[in-house]
């Protein structure tokens, strides 16, 4: 099993369109939550994490996203910060899709060798997760059942739901 | 997890243990091993006087799975059909590779023994072709499974002699329906999540590679909701001179590719189980398209500097299966070690039998390593000496100076014990049709068109890139808007070999058609090589050189009728390659399709058979599309129409059962084709359709949709059994063998030249002509119109069913 590295060695970087591009993974996202019984969402809005782990200051790990992870055209970025996400009802969730450690990542991979390309230190690891930002009535239970059975597998994925703000 | 990583383990003690005691230990690890495997192996340590260790074991469970070892094809049976009993020592032996000897073709140039099958393509060049099928973990993760199952029959092609490049990836599926509403057992996924996943996988992989999809097929049934079917292939192009290939002792075990880690432990053990619940989550992965390209780029270009000797793909096993078939008539002496690892914490015998995607291994001389290290180098790809071949007839493995495994090859290879099966066969007389409602003739077509398993696969085939290295001549989707439903693709490899004065192509065609074999198998097996060879002769491809594929894919072997059932349908392939003389190059088989439902009663799939052929066209430039392509040519009916409507999609329609399955003769069948390919070269042919499901009212209907141009049928003029009084039968039944063909009028004296004097007889007979009102009508026996129905109508209906049910 493979351990998990010091909290202060590990960067969390998100990576969305900016609201102002229509979202085409989001709307497929949407429909497919909508199927599974979701049904009052009104919108979903998609990204990409990148979880870094390694030798990687904050700055270098600014300058990743900034640089290689983010297209700054039309995407944004940003770093999260460790802790739990500030609570806003029922209508805000966050939802993470992560691979289990046991399956293998390419995109995680290509991250690890990119990063080194670009000259900055090697991480240790880097995983690539799915985030789905969600607005509307559901609940946690209704949600994890419904990605458990459209955008996310059990089998082979970790899904964190968290209430967020929009 | 924490019984998969914990600490390697010296020996075990099986010795002295019950086979309950080791059956529990089996299911602990996944091994799958049957009773009497487990007390060979006792029998073989205690005549070594030691334990095994666990990654021996782990190595002989792999070794002998069923994904490996074929068990089933390969082990001895006691038939009984009807009130006769006989033994088959060796399926396999006995029937496709037997039919294949018989028909002795010089172009075969490697059968059965490679990663694929290698017929001669011209004087300088070789098609590898392969079809695998990635079932069970397409069953758990749609995308990772299907994605994977791309991959690995890529590194097939790719490890085939030494080194294919591909040209062409196909897929055919067989799911549930997507519109299933009953329920599912906890953790099934609903048919349409599988298939929008195994879409994508097939999708990502096959676009992201760089190689065309561009044939294929699905299937849809509710048996297959539990247990999917993904059947992915690839054909690739190589020298003559690159198909053998030769390991010797004093080579270097070279590794290449994606590093090993600890995901994909027992794919192949797994394979050789009843899918549950309890599947490890490990079996499935996520497939690295972008390291198996750098792989691809920088083996072909170490081919041709020759570079190495031999070469093969770590597929199920890993390393294990990869190194131990390599060093069979050899040996070989790994240090574990030296592999390079995604995490450091693995146990040894994990490093051997991970199934990490993206390797190869290679067999290299000393002296060319410097020059390999190059050539991988520069396509950023990692390679690591792991050891080398030896004289000892022994497969060993040293991790750390610690020995883990130390084989006897011979053990290893041919120690499984084979176990007596039974199969039984019971035949059928065929039952008259009965049952079902009447339906007016407009009114069934236009259910037809729309039926699952006719209806346009264009929301399928879109996602696709079938055009990339710019040789897809003939195209999945055809006619003056690119949506018509083609028989085959045609690819012309220009891109491969670099000659573009060459117009030499190639063209895959598929036969699969489970609802016959409900009915009987061996007529389905027939009625398979008979669809993928018209298919074939449809697009320009010279029948007289096709090459065949089968997979086989079944519920437990286990049981005897469903052994049976087998049996039958391997005997169909050997009288069909027999029948049209054409070998089988390749093959392959996945048994255990079947599943607890929702009640806990045990699903089985229908036995599917998939026949895929490839064969050359000599000319690329004169190969034919199944659309109309003008007005008042004369449309000829090739092949001769029976009662058949046993299994037919008429009868699916009316919910009718019984009924007559086709039947083919080979022997008239390829006369036709022949004939027709024959015309075919000299140009007499505008287009081309096969009559499958649906018979001649479809076939004409797609025809006239994908061209938009109506046609006028006399069905008095069918060539047919006389004893069919009935318009219905000459419309809906699924006889095979048999092709719509268009001939402009000036050709036409010409074109019946090719069928000597049968052309007058039964044969081929004109049936009727293309009109400009995009309408099928149809005269009937009786000489007034029966049918007069708008193409325009017909169209939408076939093509907004699939979109209509994914939502």
């Amino acid at each position: 099993m493979s351990v998990k590295v010091a909290a202060q060695n590990t960067h969390l970087l998100e990576v969305k369109l900016k609201s102002e591009f229509t979202d085409a993974e989001g709307v497929a996202a949407l429909a497919l939550l909508r199927e599974q019984g979701l049904s009052s969402l009104k919108e979903v809005r998609t990204g990409r994490l990148y979880e870094i782990a390694g030798a990687l200051t904050a700055n270098q790990a600014q300058q990743a996203g900034k640089d290689l992870l983010c297209d700054a055209v039309t995407q944004e970025f940003r770093m999260v910060p460790a802790g739990a996400a500030p609570m806003n009802g029922m209508n805000f969730w966050r939802v993470e899709v992560w691979l289990k450690p046991t399956v293998s990542d390419p995109v995680g991979e290509t991250v690890m060798t990119a990063l080194a390309e670009a000259g900055l230190p090697r991480p240790s690891s880097a995983r690539e997760g799915h985030l789905y930002l969600l607005n509307g009535r559901a609940l946690r239970a209704q949600i994890e059942k419904a990605f458990s059975k459209s955008l996310a597998n059990p089998l082979i994925h970790r899904v964190v739901v968290t209430e967020a703000h929009p | 997890m924490s019984t998969l990583a914990e600490s390697s383990v010296d020996s075990l003690p099986i010795s002295g243990k019950s086979a309950k005691e080791l059956r529990a230990f089996g299911a602990q690890r996944h091994l799958s091993l049957s009773d009497t495997e487990w007390a060979a192996i006792q029998a073989h340590f205690k005549s070594l006087k030691r334990e095994p260790s666990l990654a021996e074991l782990e190595t002989i469970a792999q070794t002998w799975s069923e994904h490996c070892k074929h068990k089933t094809f390969t082990s001895p049976i006691k038939y009984t059909e009807g009130r006769k009993t006989r033994s088959i020592k060796n399926l396999f032996a006995e029937t496709i590779v037997a039919a294949t000897e018989s028909v002795k073709k010089p172009w075969c140039l490697s059968l059965f023994k490679d990663n694929a099958g290698v017929v001669a393509f011209g004087k300088k060049w070789a098609l590898a072709m392969k079809v695998e099928t990635h079932n069970h973990p397409s069953a758990l993760e749609p995308y990772g499974g299907a994605a994977t199952g791309v991959g690995g029959v890529v590194r097939d092609i790719l490890g085939v002699g030494l080194g294919a490049k591909p040209v062409l990836n196909t897929d055919t599926f067989c799911f549930g329906r997507p519109d299933y509403k009953g329920a599912l057992p906890e953790g099934a996924h609903h048919p349409t999540r599988t298939l929008r996943g195994v879409v994508a996988g097939v999708r990502d992989y096959g676009n992201r590679m760089g190689i065309p999809t561009a044939g294929g097929g699905i299937w849809f049934d509710d048996d297959y909701r539990l247990n999917p079917l993904v059947f992915c292939g690839t054909v690739g192009i190589m020298p003559q001179w690159a198909v053998k290939k030769e390991v010797r002792p004093g080579d270097l075990i070279v590794a290449v590719g994606g590093r090993t880690g600890r995901d994909g432990l027992h794919g192949a053990t797994f394979s050789s189980a009843n899918l549950g619940a309890d599947a490890p989550s490990s079996a499935v992965q996520i497939g690295h398209a972008i390291q198996e390209k750098r792989v691809l780029d920088a083996l072909l270009a170490a081919r041709d500097k020759k570079l190495y000797g031999s070469v093969t793909d770590c597929g199920a096993g890993g390393f294990s299966s990869a190194i131990g078939e390599l060093g069979a008539d050899c040996g070989a002496r790994v240090r574990l070690e030296q592999a390079p690892l995604k995490v450091s914490d693995l146990d040894s015998w994990e490093i051997w039998l991970s199934e990490s995607q993206e390797r190869m291994v290679l067999a290299v001389a000393p002296k060319a390593l410097k020059a390999l290290e190059a050539v991988f180098l520069a396509e950023g790809c990692e390679l690591a000496v792991l050891g080398e071949f030896t004289k000892t007839g022994r497969l060993q493995v040293v991790h750390h100076e610690r020995t883990v495994v130390d084989l006897d090859m011979k053990f290893l290879h041919k120690g499984l014990p084979r176990v007596e099966r039974e199969a039984s066969w019971t035949p059928v007389a065929a039952a008259k049709p009965a049952g079902g409602v009447t339906k007016k003739m407009g009114d069934a077509i236009r259910e037809m068109v729309g039926h699952l398993n006719v209806c346009s696969r264009e929301w399928v085939i879109r996602q696709y890139d079938h055009e990339v290295q710019g040789g897809t001549i003939v195209k999945p989707l055809q006619g003056v808007r690119h949506d018509g439903p083609g028989d085959a693709c045609v690819i012309w490899p220009h891109a491969a070999t670099g000659d573009m004065t060459d117009f030499s192509a190639f063209a895959v065609g598929h036969g699969l058609n489970p609802d016959y074999g409900r009915i009987d198998p061996y007529w389905m097996a027939l009625a398979a090589v008979d669809e993928a060879l018209r298919n074939l002769t449809c697009v320009g491809a010279d029948p007289a050189r096709a090459a065949l594929l089968d997979n086989f894919c079944w519920a437990s072997p286990e049981d005897p009728k469903q052994l049976g059932a087998l049996i039958r349908a391997a005997e169909g392939c050997r009288d069909a390659a027999k029948g049209f003389s054409a070998p089988f190059i390749s093959g392959k088989d996945s048994m255990f399709n079947q599943s607890k439902d929702e009640k806990g009663k045990d699903l089985a799939i229908p036995g599917t058979l998939l026949i895929s052929a490839v064969a050359p066209v000599p000319d690329g430039r004169k190969a034919v599309t199944m659309d109309f392509k003008g007005v008042g040519n004369a449309l000829y009916l090739i092949g001769r129409t029976n009662d058949e409507l046993g299994g037919s999609l008429y009868f699916k329609t009316l919910g009718r059962t019984g009924g007559e399955v086709p039947k083919v003769s080979p022997a008239a069948a390829i006369d036709g084709f022949k004939a027709l390919h024959a015309a075919m070269t000299r140009g007499h042919v505008l287009s081309a359709h096969d009559l499958s499901e649906g018979g001649l009212a479809l076939c004409a209907v797609e025809m006239g949709f994908t061209g938009e141009f109506g046609c006028l049928l006399d069905l008095d003029e069918v060539p047919r059994d006389p004893r069919i009084y009935s318009n219905e039968t000459l419309l809906f039944s699924e006889s095979p063998s048999r092709i719509l063909v268009e001939v402009d009028p000036k050709n036409e004296s010409a074109f019946l030249r090719h069928f000597g004097k049968s052309a007058k007889s039964a044969m081929v007979r004109r049936v009727g002509q293309t009109t400009a009102n995009p309408i099928l009508k149809v005269t009937g026996l009786e000489g007034s119109t029966i049918l007069e129905e708008s193409l325009k109508e017909l169209k939408e209906k076939w093509q907004t069913a699939l979109p209509k049910v994914l939502g």
